[in-house]
């Protein structure tokens, strides 16, 4: 595999506090899902990826090139960062235009590329809307799409599906594999493990700022069916959908949230309750869908005692 | 044919953050607030010519009280504190809503991000303070007719230079402030209304200021009465157009510096 991204005993504190502890690794073409839970550094080793932070001590390359001062190379790397920002009162096409200029393409290239991309999150209808105006989930996709519409090689994902509704997130899934296919590197964060394999099985997985290990997802697979699994969904209609889940036999509990918005799923088949989420989400009107990550921890917390 | 080895060319990328910056600049709350500021002059402009004109002792023209609009009003206030809370607030304001990222993921070198912010400043407050000393300077000149409102007219253009480089001048001092600091604007109120004070003090100490320079370039105040007692001294046109590009160059060079070498952390 030649590296498309390399960590050299690379370490990055803020103060007193070590983000990321001394990093080995090297990323190739595919997806490659970074996975570990909240605080672990995820987003840290996406900042130094990115260029965004240099590392306080060893090397981070990309392309071959120092990642930090290194501008040049986002003709080549494209990020979604994690925080939902932007620039409200733009719409979603000048949004894109906007900074597909930056990257340098004339006017009429720009257009182009800006509703290509669009069209490939599936926002091209939404495109001449405010920023401002759109869900959750339109927001993550439009980020999405600045992310992919300079055709970069290397794509650096925070948290990429996350707040997305059920048919969203496995369009966006879907588009992550086929950009994985087409040999791009992809490398996509979550604290999530169903979100992480769903897209890839080579993962690397991080906690306290160290990788723990790097390889097959399977594995991870078999300790986490050991431990629920919590799936908390926003809906129009909670209770529809609560009665659409709550006969499945791997359904372990349900819990309303406030104001009946919320719907907290616990299973101990994740796979299994996803697949049946598929038709109830869409009579029910879900619009948004998290894992929190307790379980992960305790993935974590298991193979950190070895 | 885009060379991709190398950043997008500094004056293309700067243009393309002038376009996406000015946006938001010209269609933000600050604007608003800036547009009502510096449009005061032309109600106070239209009070006098409908109301106060008749009250005023004709040896108060109305060009002295465009000169005092100008000077105590425009240079000594207004135009630095938009300077102030424009040109502080470029960067700024790009960390605090996270949209920083975006502008470092792109091929540019930084120092092309704020060129191209400082050129959309530079524009909307241009734009928004010179009609506006513009529509006073005629409002006021022709209330009592129009007598030798041709004559005060390469005032007006004048008037408008200094205007200009008084907004260059302060904005290149804030924007350094600005990515010099976390919290630029209260040491900047305190330069401007604490440090730019000393410029009334005789003696050499007013060549530290900003002010003494920019208003030494203003040419119709009266020679021997009225406001230009209170002006302290004049310096040399030539000293102050040197200062003050320097001023410009040096801060910016400095800004552009800092911004280019640190490292900005978005918090989630």
């Amino acid at each position: 595999m030649t590296a498309t991204l390399e960590f050299v005993r690379a370490s990055r504190w803020y103060g007193q506090v070590i983000a990321l502890n001394d990093v080995t690794t090297a990323i190739g073409p595919g997806v490659t899902g970074l996975l570990g839970p909240n605080g672990a550094g995820k987003s840290t080793f996406l900042k130094l990826a990115a260029g965004q932070l240099a590392p306080s001590q060893g090397e981070v390359k990309m392309l071959g090139k120092p990642a930090w001062g290194s501008p040049e190379l986002f003709h080549r790397v494209g990020l979604c960062p994690e925080a939902d920002a932007f620039w409200e009162q733009l719409t979603g096409l000048q949004f894109l235009i906007g900074l597909l200029r930056l990257t340098g393409y004339d006017e009429a290239e720009c257009r182009q590329r800006a509703e290509n991309a669009l069209h490939e999150v599936a926002l091209l209808d939404a495109k001449d809307r405010k920023i401002g105006g759109y869900s959750k989930g339109m927001r993550q996709r439009v980020k999405l799409a600045q992310t992919l519409a300079h055709d970069p090689e290397v794509l650096l994902l925070d948290e990429p599906v996350s707040g997305m509704d059920p048919v969203n997130r496995r369009h966006i899934v879907d588009l992550v594999r086929r950009l994985g296919r087409a040999g791009r590197t992809v490398v996509v964060s979550s604290h999530i493990l169903h979100e992480v394999e769903a897209m890839t099985r080579r993962v690397l997985l991080i906690h306290n700022g160290r990788i723990l290990a790097e390889g097959d997802v399977r594995e991870i697979r078999d300790l986490m069916d050991e431990h629920p699994h919590t799936v908390a969904l926003r809906a129009r209609d909670t209770r529809a959908l609560a009665r659409a889940v709550v006969g499945l036999p791997h359904v372990i509990s349900l819990t309303f949230g406030a104001e009946g918005e919320w719907l907290t799923v616990q299973t101990a088949r994740p796979d299994e309750l996803y697949g049946n989420l598929a038709a109830a989400a869409e009579e029910a009107g879900v619009s948004e869908m998290y894992s929190p990550d307790e379980n992960l921890e305790s993935v974590f917390r298991y193979l950190v005692a070895g | 044919m885009r060379d991709t080895s190398r950043p997008v060319p500094f004056a293309r990328a700067s243009r393309a953050v002038f376009d996406l910056a000015l946006e938001g600049m010209v269609w933000s709350r600050r604007s608003l607030l800036m547009a009502v500021l510096l449009g005061l002059p032309i109600v106070f402009a239209i009070v006098y010519r409908v109301v106060l004109a008749a009250h005023i002792p004709p040896r108060v023209t109305p060009f002295d009280l465009y000169g005092a609009v100008v000077v105590f009003y425009y240079l000594r206030n207004v135009l630095p504190l938009a300077a102030l809370f424009y040109a502080s607030a470029l960067i700024a304001d790009e960390v605090e809503g996270k949209t920083l990222t975006y502008l470092l993921t792109r091929p540019v070198r930084r120092e092309a991000i704020l060129a191209g912010k400082f050129a959309a400043y530079v524009a909307t407050t241009l734009s928004l303070a010179l009609p506006a000393v513009v529509v006073t300077f005629f409002i006021l000149l022709t209330s009592r007719g129009r007598v030798g409102l041709g004559g005060a007219v390469p005032d007006l253009l004048r008037d408008l230079g200094v205007l200009a480089l008084a907004l260059l001048a302060y904005g290149a001092l804030f924007t350094l402030l600005g990515v010099l600091l976390k919290r630029p604007v209260i040491p900047g109120l305190l330069f401007l209304f604490v440090w730019e004070l000393i410029a009334n003090l005789p003696g050499y100490l007013p060549r530290f200021t900003l002010t003494a320079y920019l208003r030494s370039l203003v040419r119709h105040r009266p020679a021997e009465e009225g406001i230009s007692e209170i002006f302290g001294q004049v310096l040399p046109a030539a000293l102050c157009l040197e200062v003050l590009a320097g001023a410009i160059i040096v801060c910016l060079a400095a800004a552009a510096w800092i911004f280019s070498t640190r490292e900005y952390v978005m918090d989630q």
